[in-house]
């Protein structure tokens, strides 16, 4: 205690006298003259981070730099969820807090001020300003020119788009009709609401500005159809492909794709510091290697990554456990924050009419989720330590019920088979039900196969639904391709995981149970229906589906907490009544593997995409090794 | 002497004493048995004399017979799940007890889980001991997939457990699923052999015996299959085996897929040795006498080179079987619940079962020893099939 307090107060000593030490990437930079002083690159008013005993961290120095695995290039975006730099963004009590902003003003969902932070620059030196939220409003995301196929349902309250309004160069506003309470969650997601983009930077790829001959030069250079492709693809920001599109995020990619090894280096001009004035990130460099998903628990467990998460599964947790010693790692268990580890998604769009018909009788649905030996795949699987539940929200939530985790989730193959045989589903001689169009029932479940967890659930769902009569297939497909099966309505049932959000409050959206979006497993069609206001889709045809769809409009004009919360309690209810999806286990956990030299890293957590963004919401920058230099 | 006019007949002589074939040497009985014996009586004798092949032999012979009671032999159902018992390591039976000598017996295991690192442990409880039950009854099973039964060879003791290979993570005992494992593993490599070796004593001997344009035809054809990479058109054939195949359809479809393949490289041997050996004297006799194509293939032109041939099948047959085992690895072939030697090697295809419970990988040893077996069987067969060389 006495160290750290030391430390602070020769930090406010250096930082008084000769302005901060810079950090050992950036000190020959700054010293050659090739990048200022860490005063004239920070905004005028910094993000000041609290990061001392009270939120159980320790302040401390830059340097270093973090190996990371990862399976593919398309994770380059983990950097962007982990690095968690927003307009404004979560903190750990899921509170919205202005981050990138210096302040926000909110009237009644309706209209939205940002203040942008005075100074604050983009990671080429450029200043960021309120032009960057117009390029991106006027010349990207309404542009005719540039196509895209109108703009995303967030910007639309009751199908209308804001009116957007520079007030001056470091304040904008949005102003709605009517409110739109989804719009602050959106610029806070894990993947972020684009409104503003580096448009020093993007210009020369924007027919408007760019020299026509330049221009073309640059489409054929980069071998794309035309400017537009030319534009989105430099102006990547979620997926940093482009290493020269400058970012806001604590670090930035310095290599060009394809390649196995990606290195991110900080952000020179990255606006948080801590409460000692020191720059963040404290990690100077990450470094991320890309190895197949099956081996990165092996290549983990060998001491290849300074912190990972992602590709690691509850399985893999006694071998991690075991090379803790010899490779100088902790393993720590964080929950998973999903509503559900596993859950089963009946397709009630598919095309196949003699099992939508059963589908959509609520019987069979109820009674598949009651075939289901949740304990006993708890047991095996989880050594006992997850929860048996339905698919609904977490217990951790406000708005959690115990008779919604309960709901049809208890193993009773009788009252299934009552349930089956009620609604006249024969068995043929086998034992096998049949259709009513006289078919048997083969059930192909689909899966992506990237986890061997959700192959040894249906492994063992599979002999429970023997029981009732329904034979189980698995089949696995890439997750794309599985993604696009589902969403054309050819698959019969699908098994992922439960929401996203597995904790929210009121205030969270609560659209991952209502039919909002053409990627919902259950309902891909109507999602498709109402995300695009009936251009494309199918109607709604079945009454408590149409009745979720309805609370939702109410949920986005409710005005006071208390309307919002019943109207979430009546959508959870409908979903656990309905048995849209079947939940199998919940509150499972998840291995971390963080070497003994990274500090700050929680040793619990939840681990969600959204809205926790993994390491993000516990601030990734303030993270450090106490050993920089070594062993790297 | 001079020639007789007008071409009359020679003047010769026939004497009525009766035709002894031994006037002139007398074989011993040794050798009258040798000098008559059969084409196959030869090749045993020699066949004999080669030990290792002998034994692989009598070693195949038993796994194959073992392949027809696969129920009874193992000690549990092929789909039996002890949620108690996951990921249980090998018992060993023994067979003292302090000091003293009992029924074979195995210690029943105590079981904790670990809170620290979460692993299994199972501890051996010297006091719980469960005497191995012989020819007695225990899971229930339908035998050949018919008749009800439940009479094993040798069953854990009554509320005891018998993981003599352990068990895997839904706690399935190993050693009973190799035992199931080998009735796929060990027939799917005949089948397909039957497959190739008839399409390629069909075709390489229609190409080699007539020649002409279906020689052409065929040598281009297999030229076409042979420049396929095999690896994306088992993909391609897998997948579109329908997935709601009853798996032995779906075996079956394997192995004709796997014997379809593999024709081409025994049909063009056949083909090359029949150019050859079409052209003999003892084949031109064959054809004056007026003997049918199918005769002169199959009775003069096939045991010319069954050694050949022997020596190809009994290579080709573990190629079949490790062909079947990569596919089930690579999960394109078998898939669970049927139980090959290859998907029990897929599940254990992670950084735990190596780590942590290595058991798991025993399928690799009757891979293995079946694959060494085959080979010196083949080695033998080919010898003996020569048996005058």
């Amino acid at each position: 205690m006495r160290y750290f307090a030391a430390l602070a107060v020769v930090m406010m000593a250096l930082v008084g006298s000769a302005g901060a030490e810079e950090a050992p990437l950036l000190a020959e930079l700054v010293a050659s003259g090739k990048l200022p002083p860490q005063a004239e690159r920070l905004p005028d008013e910094p993000r000041v981070m609290q990061i001392d005993e009270s939120t159980q961290r320790t302040p401390g120095k830059q340097g270093g730099s973090i190996r990371m695995l990862m399976a593919d290039q398309k994770d380059l975006r983990m950097i962007t969820v982990y690095g968690y730099a927003r307009l404004i963004g979560y903190n750990r009590s899921l509170e919205l807090k202005p981050d990138i902003l210096l302040s926000y003003e909110n009237e009644k969902n309706r209209v939205f001020t940002l203040h942008l932070r005075p100074g604050h620059k983009w990671s080429d030196g450029s200043p960021f300003t309120a032009e960057d939220f117009r390029y991106q409003w006027e010349d990207v995301l309404t542009d005719p020119d540039m196509d895209r196929g109108g703009l995303d349902q967030v910007f639309l309250a009751g199908g209308k788009p804001p009116k957007f309004e520079v007030i001056d160069p470091l304040t904008v506003r949005y102003t709605w009709e009517t409110p739109n309470p989804l719009f602050l969650p959106a610029l806070a997601g894990a993947r972020p609401l684009d409104i503003y983009a580096a448009s020093a930077y993007l210009k020369q790829f924007h027919a408007k500005y760019a020299d026509p001959e330049q221009l073309k030069a640059e489409v054929a250079k980069e071998k794309v159809k035309d400017w537009q492709s030319l534009q989105i693809r430099m102006a990547r920001s979620y997926r940093p492909e482009n290493p020269d599109l400058p970012t806001l995020q604590p670090w930035m990619n310095m290599t060009s794709p394809p390649s196995n090894r990606f290195v991110f280096d900080r952000n020179p001009y990255y606006h948080r510091v801590d409460q000692n004035g020191v720059q963040l990130p404290y990690i100077d460099r990450l470094v991320m290697n890309i190895a197949e998903s099956s081996i990165i628990p092996a290549k983990t467990g060998s001491g290849e990554s300074d912190l990972q998460e992602r590709y690691l599964s509850f399985t893999d947790y006694t071998f991690l456990k075991e090379g803790e010693e010899r490779n100088n790692y902790t393993v720590r268990l964080w929950t998973v924050g999903r509503g559900s580890a596993v859950a089963l998604f009946p397709n009630l769009n598919t095309t196949d009419a003699g099992w939508k018909e059963v589908f959509r009788d609520v019987r069979f649905r109820r009674a598949l989720s009651m075939g289901v030996d949740r304990t006993q795949i708890n047991q095996v699987l989880f050594a006992g330590l997850a929860k048996e539940s339905a698919s609904t929200v977490l217990p951790g939530s406000p708005l959690f019920r115990d008779e919604l985790g309960e709901a049809y989730a208890s193993f009773d193959p009788d009252a299934a088979n009552a349930l089956l045989d009620e609604m006249g589903l024969k068995r043929s001689p086998a034992g096998v039900r049949l259709l009513p169009d006289g078919r048997p029932m083969d059930l192909i479940v689909e899966s992506t196969g990237e986890s061997s967890m959700e192959a040894d659930v249906l492994e063992l769902i599979t002999t429970d639904w023997a029981d009732l009569g329904i034979k189980v297939f698995t089949r696995t497909s890439q997750r794309d391709i599985f993604r696009s099966r589902v969403a054309a309505g050819s698959t019969l049932m699908s098994v992922w995981a439960g929401v996203d959000n597995g904790a929210p409050t009121a205030d969270f959206s609560p659209q991952e149970f209502v039919p909002t979006d053409p990627y919902q497993l259950q309902w891909p069609m109507w999602g498709t229906y109402v995300s695009t206001h009936g251009s494309a889709g199918e109607k709604i045809d079945y009454e408590p589906a149409q009745k979720l769809v309805d609370l939702y409009g109410q949920w986005l004009s409710a005005e006071d907490d208390d309307q919002k919360r019943k109207i979430w309690a009546q959508i959870l209810d409908i979903n656990a009544e309905e048995v849209f999806s079947i939940g199998i286990v919940t509150e499972t956990l998840v291995p971390v593997v963080v070497s003994n030299n990274l500090m700050n890293v929680p040793a619990e957590g939840i681990s969600s995409f959204d809205p926790y963004g993994y390491f993000g919401v516990y601030e990734m920058d303030s993270f450090w090794m106490k050993n920089a230099g070594q062993g790297n | 002497m001079t020639l007789p006019k007008n071409a009359a007949p020679l003047a010769h002589t026939v004497t009525d004493a009766p035709f002894d074939p031994e006037a002139i040497y007398q074989y011993t009985d040794a050798q009258k048995s040798l000098f008559e014996a059969s084409q196959l009586r030869l090749m045993w004798w020699k066949f004999r004399r080669h030990k290792p092949a002998l034994i692989s032999a009598i070693f195949l012979g038993l796994l194959y017979l073992s392949t027809l009671f696969s129920e009874v032999l193992a000690p549990y159902n092929l789909h039996t799940r002890h949620s108690g018992s996951i990921y249980a390591p090998p018992q060993s039976v023994h067979l003292f007890h302090d000091g003293q000598l009992r029924a074979p017996f195995v210690y029943g295991y105590d079981f904790k889980l670990n809170m620290e690192n979460l692993k299994r442990e199972y501890v051996p409880n010297t006091d719980k001991i469960e005497t191995i039950r012989w020819f007695c009854s225990g899971d229930d099973y339908d035998f050949w997939g018919v008749i009800p039964a439940s009479f094993h060879i040798a069953c854990p003791a009554e509320g005891g457990s018998l993981f003599l290979l352990g068990t895997d993570r839904l706690g399935r005992d190993v050693l009973s699923r190799i035992i199931y494992g080998a009735r796929i593993s060990l027939t799917i490599g005949l089948l397909g052999v039957g497959v190739s070796l008839v399409l390629g004593i069909l075709i390489g001997g229609m190409a080699g015996y007539y020649g002409g344009l279906f020689d052409v035809l065929s040598q281009r054809l297999i030229e076409v299959i042979q420049s396929i990479p095999s690896i994306p058109l088992w993909l391609a054939l897998a997948a579109i085996l329908p997935i709601t195949w009853s798996p032995i359809f779906v075996y079956f479809g394997i192995t004709v897929i796997l014997g379809l393949l593999d024709w081409t490289g025994l049909a063009r041997t056949v083909r090359s040795k029949l150019l050859a050996l079409r052209e003999e004297d003892y084949v031109s006799a064959a054809q004056v006498m007026g003997a049918s194509s199918f005769r002169i293939v199959s009775r003069h032109l096939i045991p010319g080179f069954a050694s050949h041939l022997i020596a190809t099948a009994t290579i080709a047959i573990p190629t079949m079987i490790l062909g079947e085992t990569t596919l089930s690895f690579l999960g394109l072939g078998l898939r669970a619940p049927i139980t090959s030697w290859g998907v029990l090697l897929t599940e254990a295809q992670n950084i735990n079962a190596v780590a942590l419970y290595p058991w798991l990988l025993w399928p690799v040893l009757p891979v293995i020893l079946v694959v060494l077996a085959y080979n010196f069987l083949g080695d033998g067969l080919r010898d003996a099939a020569d048996p005058y060389k």
